[in-house]
């Protein structure tokens, strides 16, 4: 069985359900893993940062172990196993896929150890979820631009990494948007690797042919497009972008730019550390998924300017995004997971 | 006997770095054993193939730097043809997944004889095409394994320390590089790496040589596909981190980059280290930024430690 | 000797040409050769030896004219299909697998193993094991052991290039006898060597080639060597250019750079020099004879094994180009794309030297310096249309500049090796004249050229280099082509001046 609800609606009910015992803390004990397959990405160092400081304030928490690297399903499998010969207590992982570390996952479940897989869902039996929902995610943001633009005109389509599961749950989001909108037209799709540079050149190359375009869809690859469009001297146009602190500053400080920021918290990977400590002190949910919905802040709306307005940061790295806590789910300080360290460091 | 030892020397001398590094592994984790060993064994395999298709080009006096591009290409085949088939299905998949990685390699290595173009060029280009094929065969992750051919893999084999997935590889490596190191086509493979010259005076077909060459480095880079859907369970288009660790291991493992010397014992005892040093990094709870410098530094130290080897021979 | 009757010949190439471009390598070369004959195919540098032998092998496709072995066209293939059809090639550089072992070598070429054995033994070599690795054994071993594995595939043709260079001399006797042995029992050979005596031991013909074209074919009698170095030279038209002999220096005094029985690599021996300042000594030697490994050892590329090198009576050992460098000796390659900048302008390439000496002194005076430039470049009569990339110049152009920019820069001892190699006659002249002008500034030029006509032109005199060791000094006014000749083929000279 799952549960739909906004990431702050999830937060309220989670919290006043079952958030008694991690938060009561005090005993140094357990040991928990943590596997990522990509490093070197803002989102994914805020997760890692996000965990790390939700370990240390919990105070439940005696060593963090990290496997935190790029690599690919095999590389994920190897880094849980290991894990698991290092004896944690529970594994917090960022899944590369829904399916590939399954068998990793149902071994470490076998040895007492518990699974929370965040951002991403995985399949396997007995491990529990704290899921981004990625198709809706795609959804909201491409319904809001299309809407913009009166539901016609042209659209460039930067997407994230080629044969990645999440752009490919959020590619079957787009689709669902645009095919309620026949008059809009994707003019140009490309894929970004969710690497700044090289998305920024795609887009110059494409203003650089003077074809027309009305609107732009990113997969977090997104202040540097506005950038791009400022320094080519192009009128901008609407684009969405994620919550990122860079872009959520473009929202609410650039003239005469309309765009909307999806939420998408990398701060998601708090949570999952704090669910694993619920878990370990006996506090097991109903459910064993939690799928965290999207919210569109477009400054074009006062609700969501306010909100942009709040979220303004200047700490922040412009590539995190701006919702770093989640209430209810992490108790650390802005500070604390802008330090980025975690028990024992 | 001593002959044999400064033959075999750099092999030997690995092996011992191996027993050291289990011994610092127990020290480390007094309770690692048989489950731990089939984890290092399963984490080698897809490593263990991509080194044995580099070592077999490196020795030729080549390089494929498509090695991880067509292991994602035989591994979303692999995913999509055994996606609901039957045991016949799955025999008649493996076959063609294998194959497909021979037409793979042979393809790098025709385009290397016919261009002319430097082996480096022909296959940074081929990594795109691999990787684009890749991603036109299956566009994000998926398909599946069959269940009997993941088992191959998963637990011991007659006794509790012996990991399936070990024989696994130790059968396939064997299948391929005995016959082929003892046949003329194996020699002719070793003399176009050593002296390329001397190789065609002595009547070696040079540039078929190459294509065979590249051809068998596809076929392993295929069963490193392979094992990759097998251990995940689906195939994952987006190429892993596999050709700077093959590179790295093969080095390692005591093949001269330029050609001609090494075998391919070596380089996958130099693939079982990297792993098992990645497995202590972990239980030692290294800080990852710590473990990526680490894991660098070990790259960069051994391939230009290979370097001055290979400098030093052409010296001579 | 041996006389054979008539009969049918085993090999026959007729009238063959080949040309590569505009150049022509081969206009009318013809060999025959009888079973059980030794035939020596004979030829100056350039003569088109090495393009025949490519031919003849079957590596390169004729224009015109025809190779049959036993009467049968000679078709252009592989390697191995050439191995096949007769006629089995032994080159200089052995072609043995240096990371394989000699069983592995056997096996590659198909070549029976007991006759190998055989032919080993008989050949003198001793000790030697199957399963050693080819990389591990000295240089001459691997030439017997590649003319073992020849023998042992019984080929109707064997062609045997310089066999003898960098052999032992007790080696170099097992070789001949057991190659004249194996023709007295129907074995026949193509031997190409620079050694009359060789060739008088052992041949039955030779075969001698000039500018492409076969020119004589005699059968070995006492004093012949005398009419093969005239078929080899041709008429000798006018007489060399002459040079003022003012600007000569007669090698007096003190030696600047001097020499002593130095030794390196396989081929060089025994040489010693001395070389003056103010003078060009010109180094003679037919191919491989050990000049190589004396520029490189010079140059500090190689190391010696024995001898020694003094500059100013200062001894000097050298581990590093770098270390012949400081020590004021500047080498330029025949190959000329080693020292140029190719994409860069003429002007770069010539203050090349001269920027390369700012991170020592610090500042430089420009303007003294941009003008020696300047004049170093009006002086090469370069083209200027061409003067932007060093790579749109012709050959001889390049080797001006490389030769030029010395000029702006001040050279101490310069080593140039063939400098004029494949450059029109006009050009080779203005080389000339820009060596001169650097000798009479002072410099010291060791100056190896493969066209003997040039020593009188450039040289104030010339060492002759034979077997690796020095065989005669000869003074520019008497270095004629055909006293040179007879030097570097290691022909006494009938006056016997001293060297």
């Amino acid at each position: 069985m799952k549960r739909y609800m906004t990431s702050a609606a999830a937060a309220a009910i989670l919290a006043t359900g079952f958030a008694g015992a991690a938060f009561s803390g005090g005993h140094a004990s357990y040991t928990i893993g943590i596997s990522n397959t990509v490093q070197g990405n803002g989102w994914r160092e805020e997760m890692v940062c996000a965990m790390k400081a939700q370990a240390l304030v919990s105070g439940d928490v005696a060593s963090l172990n990290i496997a935190h690297r790029n690599t690919d399903a095999a590389g994920q499998l190897e880094d849980i196993r290991n894990l698991i010969q290092a004896g944690v207590d529970a594994i917090v992982l960022n899944p590369s896929n829904s399916e590939g570390v399954n068998s990793a996952i149902e071994e470490a479940i076998a040895a007492g150890i518990v699974v929370v897989a965040v951002d991403q869902a995985v399949t396997a039996e007995g491990a529990y979820i704290l899921s981004n929902n990625q198709e809706e995610y795609a959804y909201l943001g491409a319904k809001w631009l299309f809407e913009e633009l009166g539901g016609e005109g042209s659209v460039v389509y930067m997407r994230g990494a080629a044969g990645a599961g999440a752009d490919n749950d959020r590619d079957t989001g787009f689709q669902r948007a645009l095919a309620e909108f026949p008059d809009i037209d994707v003019v140009h799709e490309v894929f970004t690797g969710w690497q700044q540079d090289q998305g920024k050149q795609q887009i110059l190359d494409y203003l650089s042919t003077g074809l027309p375009v009305d609107g732009v869809w990113t997969s977090g690859i997104d202040n540097v497009i506005v950038d791009a469009f400022i320094e080519s001297d192009v009128p901008l146009v609407p684009i969405v972008g994620a919550d990122n602190a860079g872009f959520v500053g473009q929202l609410a400080t650039v003239e005469g730019f309309t765009g909307a920021a999806v939420t998408n918290p990398g701060s998601i990977g708090g949570a999952g550390v704090t669910l694993a400590l619920q878990i370990l002190g006996g506090d097991v949910p109903e459910s064993n998924t939690v799928l965290v919905d999207p919210s569109i802040w477009a400054n074009n709306d006062p609700e969501g300017m306010a909100l942009i307005e709040a979220a303004q940061n200047p700490n922040l790295d412009p590539e995190w995004p701006v919702s770093v806590m989640i209430p209810g789910w992490t108790t650390y300080s802005m500070d604390e997971i802008i330090a980025c360290k975690g028990p024992g460091e | 006997m001593s002959r044999l030892i400064t033959k075999h020397g750099w092999t030997a001398g690995l092996l011992s770095i191996l027993v050291l590094l289990f011994i610092l592994t127990r020290m480390i984790q007094p309770e690692f054993g048989a489950s731990g060993l089939d984890s290092l064994s399963r984490a080698t395999l897809p490593f263990a193939f991509a080194t044995a298709a580099m070592a077999v080009v490196v020795i030729a006096g080549g390089i494929d730097l498509s090695v991880a591009s067509m292991m994602a290409v035989a591994g979303v085949t692999a995913a999509v043809l055994m996606d609901g088939a039957g045991d016949g299905m799955t025999v008649v998949a493996v076959i063609v997944v294998l194959l497909i990685g021979l037409a793979m390699g042979a393809i790098n290595g025709a385009l290397i004889v016919l261009t002319r173009v430097p082996d480096i060029v022909v296959t940074l280009a081929m990594l795109y095409v691999w990787e684009g094929v890749a991603l036109l065969i299956l566009n994000a992750p998926g398909g599946a394994a069959t269940p009997w051919l993941r088992q191959l893999i998963v637990g011991p084999f007659l006794v509790p320390w012996l990991p399936k997935s070990f024989v696994f590889l130790v059968v396939c490596v064997a299948l391929i590089w005995v016959p082929l190191k003892r046949s003329k086509l194996g020699l002719s493979i070793y003399a176009i790496g050593s002296d390329e010259l001397a190789a065609y005076r002595s009547g070696v077909a040079v540039g078929r040589t190459r294509i065979a060459a590249y051809a068998v480095c596809g076929l392993f880079a295929a069963l490193g596909g392979l094992t990759l859907t097998l251990s995940t369970g689906n195939g994952e288009p987006i190429p892993g981190p596999y050709l700077m660790a093959s590179v790295s291991a093969v080095v390692l493992g005591g093949v001269v980059l330029g050609g001609g010397k090494g075998a391919i014992l070596g380089p996958i005892i130099a693939v079982i280290i990297l792993r098992l040093v990645r497995m202590d990094l972990t239980l030692m709870s290294v800080d990852p930024n710590v473990t990526t410098i680490v894991e660098g530094t070990i790259m960069v130290v051994v391939v230009m430690f290979g370097g001055v080897i290979a400098y030093r021979g052409r010296q001579k | 000797m041996t006389e054979h009757e008539p009969q049918t010949s085993l090999l026959d190439a007729q009238g063959v040409s080949k040309k590569f471009g505009a150049v022509v390598a081969l206009r009318d070369a013809s060999l025959t050769i009888q079973k059980g004959q030794i035939v020596a195919l004979m030829g100056a540098n350039g003569a088109g030896k090495s393009t025949f032998v490519k031919v003849l092998t079957g590596a390169l496709r004729p224009d015109t004219g025809h190779v049959r072995i036993k009467g049968e066209e000679r078709r252009v293939g592989s390697p191995a299909e050439a191995r096949r059809s007769g006629l089995l090639p032994v080159y200089q550089e052995p072609s043995l697998i240096p990371d394989l072992s000699v069983a592995d070598n056997l096996r590659l070429a198909d070549t029976p193993v007991d006759d190998f054995r055989h032919w080993v033994a008989e050949l003198g070599i001793e000790g030697l094991r199957l399963d050693d690795m080819i990389g591990a054994l000295p240089l001459a071993t691997l030439r017997i052991l590649d003319l073992a594995r020849a023998l042992a595939a019984k080929p109707d043709v064997l062609l045997l290039d310089e066999m003898t260079a960098a052999l032992p001399t007790d080696l170099v006797d097992k070789v001949l006898r057991t190659v004249r042995a194996q023709a007295d029992k129907g074995q026949s050979v193509i031997y190409i060597s620079h050694r009359f005596a060789e060739i008088a031991q052992i041949c039955d013909r030779a075969t001698v080639l000039r500018d492409g074209e076969t020119v004589g074919d005699l059968p070995i009698a006492p004093g012949v060597e005398e009419q093969v170095v005239e078929l080899m030279l041709g008429t000798v038209l006018d007489k060399a250019p002459t040079r003022d002999a003012a600007t000569g220096h007669g090698g007096k005094g003190e030696a600047h750079v001097r020499v002593r029985h130095l030794a390196a690599g396989s081929k060089l021996e025994d040489v010693s020099l001395d070389l003056h300042r103010g003078e060009v000594l010109g180094v003679v030697a037919l191919e491989g004879q050990g000049q190589d490994e004396l520029f490189e050892a010079l140059a500090g590329m190689i190391k010696p094994t024995a001898g020694q090198i003094a500059i100013d009576d200062v001894p000097v050992s050298f581990s590093h180009p770098a270390d012949a460098i400081a020590a004021g000796l500047t080498y330029v390659p025949g190959d000329r794309a080693d020292g140029l900048l190719m994409s860069r302008s003429v002007h770069e390439n010539i203050a090349l030297p001269q920027l390369a000496r700012i991170s020592k002194w610090g500042a430089i005076r420009m303007k003294a310096e941009a003008d020696k430039v300047a004049a170093a470049i009006d002086r090469l009569q370069i083209d200027t249309r061409a003067m932007g990339e060093v790579q749109r110049l012709s050959g001889g152009n390049q080797q001006k500049v490389t030769i030029g920019r010395w000029i702006a820069a001040g050279v101490d001892t310069l080593l140039l090796f063939d400098p004029t190699r494949g450059i029109d006659v006009r050009t080779k002249r203005q080389i000339y004249l820009l060596v001169r002008e650097l000798a009479a500034q002072g410099a010291s030029v060791l100056y190896y050229t493969s066209e003997l006509a040039e020593v009188p032109a450039a040289c104030d005199r010339a060492v002759v280099i034979f077997n690796g060791k020095v065989v005669d000094v000869i003074e520019a006014a008497d270095a004629d082509e055909p006293t040179l000749m007879r030097a570097a083929y290691g022909l006494t000279r009938a006056e016997g001046e001293p060297a």
